[in-house]
């Protein structure tokens, strides 16, 4: 992608996670940071609960789009980034509750365009419900994070493709850990 | 000998559940189960904390309906503090309500049920999903996903968040509406209408083609209980309780919902999380009654919107006389009440007091028990708190829409099985029809119990020694 592409760039930011369990709401608590402290034009941010269907009419009006989740498998406060393609197999048997890949498979199987699309993640300890405070580890993930997605939303710099992981297809569920910016 | 098919997961379903169905000698069906696998507890882990926690706490029982668990909730707070709310804090409250309504339908209509309905019970089930009706008719598929923006968009103008609003408060609502909000979400109504006008004149051509499955998908006799207006009209918000056995006389009407008690008693089986409520002066288990879409159409006297007021009579005519019976036609009044959730939504939003900056009564508690009722998307929606001096809540009662048709989806997956299960020749599309009829109900098992993860689809057939004699597997 060159430079002045990437200053057009449409870029939106999806934290995902419950605000009642525990470290599960890293991921809006992400975005929420991000939306004070500023971003950029053409850079949008929203926090939800869970991703849901019309979110698919949201991802493809932009380039790319970075997912901000937590995850239970791994080291407690580990940061992760990788790349995400649509996979139509990752199907949820429940409706309320979608997996980006899934999202992204609707986008590209409905509208035949797919934002570039990223899912930044930290490994959390506890999912408690009725608990409204993050571990200090899952706490300490959170500047990971936001290094991570400060360098996906700056288009001075391009990607660090290197140190990403392709997550595409079945086979990448598990991603693998990476070297934080 | 014996045998039993389990199905489970039970898919395209919010939560997780499992069927069983108890194959006789011969391999007819002789009993059959559908259980609630999981258990959440809220009611228990409720209590000692503050009743104004309560609307933020329980809306976390679900990602789809979290609205009316919201005004189910601060409708019991608002007991709790002995006020009435500003008419337009109502009027507001309403709005949210159509709104999720509308977004919720669509997601089962759309999402969960239009595989089956499009593509067919007995079609490849590796295709029988959301990307193979994508691929058979994308403009519908677009259609659903415009439908359910258009009303989260509005649960997000009014509520600041999608999933989970806190504008929803005791006495009212926290703020009052802009202008500028109240436009914005105005020029969404004529889109949505058309749309949903759109894909109800699409589903009634497709009505004719499921006259069998309309004959046995829980068509059994039970009675129907919804809110209704004063009037007794189609009313998702306050109201009165109504109830209607099976051949449409009222046994019931006009009772304050805080009376529910009256009405109906909970009952436990061992075999699921769920409850099974029923009307009380007919026992358990006789009665049995279904909420919901059907349950609502064939309450009221008329819906009290134009579009959905035809579409009204037009249900009616699914049937020669009575209550339309049929679980089937759940779809068909989910589409009728689109229509009218948007109807009335337009209403609302131009009337001239809709922008008054009145919008909440303030009080501290004035009682020890509040109760609050109103219609979830998928029917009658009860939040009964008891709290202390200190206002900490010392005991809940939930029922939820899901649980009040615990009955009538047992009901139904037996006479489902019955008509097309073949214990000696066991075929995916007779399962998957086992499964739709609970899709009909759209139950939340995620508002009934809770579910965490996701668990492979296995189907067994077992002989009376445990023996595996035939397995069907999905994913």
């Amino acid at each position: 992608m060159d430079q002045a592409r990437l200053e057009d760039l449409k870029v939106l930011i999806i934290g995902y996670g419950s605000p009642i369990r525990g470290d599960d709401a890293i991921g809006p608590l992400v975005a929420d940071r991000l939306q004070a402290e500023g971003v950029p034009a053409g850079v949008e941010v929203v926090s939800r609960h869970i991703l849901t269907a019309e979110l698919v009419a949201d991802l493809v009006e932009h380039d790319r789009v970075i997912f901000l989740d937590a995850a239970v498998d791994g080291t407690p406060g580990e940061v992760r980034c990788r790349s995400l393609g649509p996979d139509a197999s990752a199907m949820s048997t429940m409706a309320h509750f979608l997996d980006p890949r899934e999202l992204l498979a609707w986008c590209e199987t409905l509208y035949d365009k797919v934002p570039e699309t990223f899912l930044v993640s930290a490994c959390g300890s506890a999912f408690d419900y009725s608990n409204y405070v993050l571990t200090p580890t899952a706490e300490a993930a959170i500047e990971p994070m936001l290094d991570w997605v400060r360098r996906l939303i700056d288009p001075s710099t391009p990607i660090p493709t290197g140190l990403l992981q392709s997550a595409s297809s079945r086979e990448t569920d598990t991603p693998v850990p990476l070297q934080t910016p | 000998m014996s045998r039993t098919v389990t199905i489970e997961p039970v898919t395209r379903i919010e939560g997780h559940a499992r069927i069983t169905l108890q194959l006789g000698d011969a391999g007819e069906v002789e009993d059959a189960k559908f259980h609630l696998t999981q258990f959440r507890g809220f009611e228990k882990f409720c209590e000692g904390r503050p009743y104004r926690e309560m609307p933020a706490l329980t809306a976390r029982t679900c990602g789809i309906c979290p609205v009316s668990h919201v005004l189910a909730s601060n409708k019991a707070c608002d007991h709790l503090l002995s006020v009435s709310i500003p008419p337009t804090g109502e009027k507001l409250r309403r709005i949210i309500n159509l709104a999720q309504l509308t977004q919720s339908h669509a997601l089962s209509f759309f999402h969960l049920s239009s595989p089956d309905l499009l593509l067919g019970w007995d079609s490849d089930p590796v295709s029988r999903n959301i990307f193979g009706v994508m691929r058979q008719d994308p403009a519908l598929a677009k259609d659903g996903i415009r439908l359910r923006q258009i009303g989260q968009t509005i649960i997000e103008t009014l509520g600041g968040k999608k999933i989970h609003p806190t504008w929803v408060v005791p006495g009212g609502v926290s703020e009052p509406l802009t202008q500028e909000k109240r436009d914005a979400m105005l020029k969404l109504m004529p889109e949505g209408l058309e749309i949903a006008k759109r894909t109800y004149a699409f589903f009634k051509t497709l009505v004719p083609k499921f006259k069998d499955e309309a004959n046995h998908f829980g068509s059994q006799p039970t009675m129907f209980l919804s809110l209704v207006s004063p009037k007794g009209h189609l009313e998702h918000y306050d109201g009165f309780l109504r109830l209607k056995d099976a051949q449409g006389r009222i046994l019931e009407d006009m009772v304050p919902p805080h009376e529910y008690e009256r009405l109906i008693g909970e009952a436990v089986e061992d075999f699921s999380y769920m409850k099974f409520p029923y009307y009380k002066p007919h026992g358990y288990p006789n009665g049995i009654y279904r909420v919901g879409p059907l349950a609502r159409l064939n309450n009221v006297d008329a819906c009290g919107t134009p579009y959905a007021d035809v579409a009204l009579a037009e249900f009616h005519m699914l049937q020669e006389s009575g209550p339309i019976a049929s679980s089937f036609h759940y779809h068909y009044a989910r589409l009728v009440e689109i229509i009218y959730a948007l109807e009335m939504m337009d209403r609302l939003l131009k009337d001239p007091t809709i922008l008054d900056a009145r919008v909440r009564a303030r009080a501290r508690s004035n009682r020890y028990e509040g109760i609050g009722v109103a219609e979830a998307p998928r029917g009658i929606l009860m939040h009964h708190y008891r709290i202390d001096d200190e206002g900490l809540v010392t005991w809940v009662n939930l029922i939820i829409a899901t649980g009040h048709n615990n009955l009538a989806m047992n009901q139904s997956i037996r006479q489902v099985a019955d008509a097309y299960v073949d214990g000696n020749n066991l075929q995916e599309g007779m399962l998957n029809r086992v499964e739709a009829v609970i899709r009909c109900f759209d139950p939340c098992l995620s508002c009934a119990s809770h579910a965490f993860g996701e668990m492979p689809l296995a189907i067994e057939l077992k002989d009376a020694s445990g023996r595996v004699v035939d397995t069907l597997r999905r994913g």
